[in-house]
């Protein structure tokens, strides 16, 4: 640790400081209760948790002959829309992998809103890729949106699998 | 506001709550709640998150504090509690989910211009100009500026080097600098932004 603080150190250290939620202490206490059963129950999770890998590890397997098949067929939303072999292949592998994860029923509000955040986000880019090819820089609006798509999924299927890893 | 590190606890105090001792593990968590608080407000922009990871922070801090050898000060431990939750928080894929949707996030340009009367007060123009700096940027800087960290542990912390830390640290400097310069310029009656 450096033990001098710089004039911004010192600007910033006098701003203000920020009050903690009333009650913390009780909600810190009620949430070491729920840690505490979450772990001895934890035992159900992992089996689910091991179902799922191989449920992920099948479709990983899959997900070759997928893809292969992806990159044979034109776009699902344009047929003037390019993207790449490799970027249109892990959208597939990506929506075989969502599809392979059980939908959760009880989740935290944090966690269905982030959701909510990234399942509206993706009904934009599909929306845009359904325009895109009436633009006259298609091909490379197109593969940047492919791209875009491809992130989303990502971090719903990131996202999806936490949840159903600590629903609570 | 103090340093979380410098924050003192009686070893009484510390031994109790390393014994279990319920009431001297609250006695800890108010002496160090506000500042830890505090940081995670600094790091992370969600207050809701920043609640959820203090909470986070101290039932971390029950669950290990019988394991805590005394090393360093408590609160300096506690600390490294909270700023490595922050940090796994800030590397996750639903924070930069997040981030898309605050748009005005890493612009400081628009500050002024959008609001003149921000640019009138330096204090809280400058809280603003920090918030709208990059996750990572902003956590260096408070990391840095406020908490002491060097450049070799906040490159540790974040999985990267200390001229990674160094560069971020800079051009933030480099950023606020020109923010509130464009601020004084408002307050003598001329433009905020340059002609």
């Amino acid at each position: 640790m450096h033990t001098g603080m710089s004039g911004w150190g010192a600007s910033l250290a006098a701003l203000p400081e920020f009050t903690p939620p009333p009650n913390g202490w009780e909600a810190v206490l009620a949430a070491h209760q729920r840690r505490k059963a979450g772990s001895s129950r934890n035992w159900p999770i992992a089996i689910a948790a091991a179902g799922l890998a191989a449920v992920v590890g099948l479709a990983w397997q899959l997900q070759s002959a997928q893809s292969d098949l992806a990159a044979a067929n034109p776009s699902d939303f344009d047929p003037g829309i390019v993207a790449s072999d490799v970027v249109r292949a892990e959208n597939a592998r990506l929506e075989m992998l969502l599809a392979a994860i059980p939908e959760m029923r009880v989740m935290r509000g944090s966690t269905a809103f982030t959701l909510a955040q990234l399942e509206d986000r993706l009904a934009v880019v599909d929306d845009r890729l359904s325009r895109a090819a009436l633009e006259p820089n298609a091909p490379e609006h197109g593969e940047r949106l492919w791209r875009e798509r491809v992130e989303l999924m990502n971090s719903l299927v990131q996202v999806r699998y936490a949840g159903m890893a600590s629903p609570l | 506001m103090p340093r979380i590190a410098d924050i003192s606890i009686p070893e009484s105090v510390t031994r109790a709550a390393r014994d279990g001792d319920e009431r001297a593990l609250e006695t800890i968590y108010r002496a160090t709640a506000a500042p830890v608080y505090t940081l995670l407000r600094r790091l992370v922009r969600r207050p809701a998150i920043a609640e959820e990871l203090l909470q986070e922070t101290f039932v971390d801090v029950l669950e290990h504090i019988g394991a805590f050898e005394g090393r360093c000060p408590l609160a300096a431990w506690i600390r490294s509690i909270a700023v490595n939750r922050a940090l796994m928080y800030l590397r996750s894929p639903w924070h930069r989910s997040l981030e898309w949707l605050d748009a005005d996030a890493g612009r400081l340009e628009g500050l002024c211009s959008e609001n003149p009367a921000a640019c009138a007060s330096a204090e809280p123009l400058l809280d603003r100009a920090l918030m709208r700096l990059p996750s990572l940027t902003r956590a260096v800087v408070w990391l840095h500026d406020v908490e002491g960290f060097t450049h070799a542990e906040i490159g540790t912390a974040l999985g990267r080097s200390p001229s990674f830390s160094k560069a971020r640290l800079s051009r933030a400097h480099a950023s606020l600098r020109a923010l509130l310069a464009a601020a004084e310029s408002i307050k003598e009656g001329t433009s905020c932004t340059p002609a």
